[in-house]
């Protein structure tokens, strides 16, 4: 259910942001989801060939999924810590932290036209 | 249409990039924000109550109507896959309640709670709750312009769920445990969840509460009281 409403919101921002023509020749969209996006993707491709079953539109258009890890940067040390098990805590003065620097990302980064 | 198929036509020809950088909820996003200033305008505090299916968010709606409803003015939106049971449950305590169908979606879009907010007059109420739809994971993603979010943990699921559930206790500024009546008979520690949820996130407030008992209900009015008070000297201020 999620993963159709996002494909949705995907296409649905496509056409807001890039005129007829030029959709028309639409080649790739290159999306990247972090691992806190809830997003998986897999289940993300699976739901972009059931929109194509419906859609006519696009029909070259190839989704590219890139999932982001989970990264957060003290406000303390400035050290980037990977996060793992969810620990939001500086690997090295040890503070807790909510600054999350990548992997709640839900963004369309590229789009992709031929000639 | 098959993977194959699309990737031997992506092959030929040559390719123009854009770099975007589109959030995806970037709709989302935008309407949250018209809600956002629709409530500073008012003075009206937005509350977004989330939590599994079954953890106590209309037993929690009601108590808090019957204890509030002499000292503000209070209503809430509920959201649900089917039926009008929460918003007739909780109309019961004497408040304006409204139910938003949503029709097998898994969780609130800020579209769908501008499209109701009409139906409230905005001016006159103090404090507005948003029950989400009983989810964990879908409702975490989704900014409905509230001032606060709110999870509610029942001592009935388990005490694992922050780290299973990360972007929701990430997002959330309080946790209630609720159903904390039954601690005695469940194999379920207050510890573990404080300490997992404050892993995910060091500023999460924590009160433990119980609609049966009546534990903790004080501490979380109080709680609201004080945010109610804050959000209209700001909106005065504005």
């Amino acid at each position: 259910m999620h993963e159709t409403s996002i494909v949705n919101s995907i296409m649905r921002t496509l056409v807001n942001e890039f005129d007829a023509e030029k959709l028309s020749r639409l080649k790739g969209i290159y999306v990247k989801v972090g691992i806190l996006s809830n997003i998986e993707p897999r289940l993300l491709h699976n739901a972009y060939s059931a929109f194509h079953l419906t859609n006519p539109g696009y029909p070259d258009a190839e989704l590219h999924i890139e999932s982001t890890e989970l990264k957060i940067q003290c406000e303390a040390c400035n050290h980037i810590t990977d996060v793992k098990n969810y620990r939001f805590i500086c690997d090295v003065c040890q503070k807790p932290s909510k600054n999350v620097i990548q992997g709640e990302e839900m963004l369309i980064h590229k789009v992709e036209f031929n000639d | 249409m098959s993977t194959i198929e699309k990737s031997t036509k992506a092959a030929r020809g040559t390719a123009q990039c854009e770099n975007t950088n589109i959030n995806l909820l970037k709709a989302n996003d935008y309407v949250a924000d018209i809600i956002k200033n629709e409530m500073a305008k008012n003075g009206t505090l937005l509350i977004n109550i989330t939590s599994s299916a079954g953890s106590g968010k209309t037993t929690l709606m009601q108590k808090t109507a019957e204890r509030l409803k002499d000292k503000l003015k209070m209503a809430v939106m509920v959201g649900d896959l089917e039926t009008e049971r929460d918003a007739a449950r909780i109309r019961e305590t004497g408040i304006q309640a409204l139910q938003i169908v949503t029709g097998g979606i898994c969780h609130l879009e800020a579209q769908m709670v501008h499209q109701v907010l009409d139906q409230f007059d905005l001016p006159s109420i103090d404090l507005l709750f948003i029950e989400n739809v009983g989810n964990l994971v879908c409702p975490s993603s989704f900014d409905l312009g509230e001032d606060y979010r709110v999870t509610l943990m029942a001592t009935t699921e388990g005490d694992d769920k922050p780290k299973k559930y990360p972007k929701m206790f990430l997002t959330s500024d309080m946790m209630l445990v609720s159903k904390s009546d039954l601690l005695p008979h469940l194999p379920f520690s207050v510890e573990a969840v404080v300490k997992d949820a404050k892993e995910v996130n060091h500023e999460i407030d924590v009160i433990q509460v119980s609609a049966l008992t009546e534990e903790g209900i004080d501490q979380w009015c109080d709680w609201l009281l004080a945010k109610v008070k804050e959000k209209q000297t700001v909106s005065v201020n504005a």
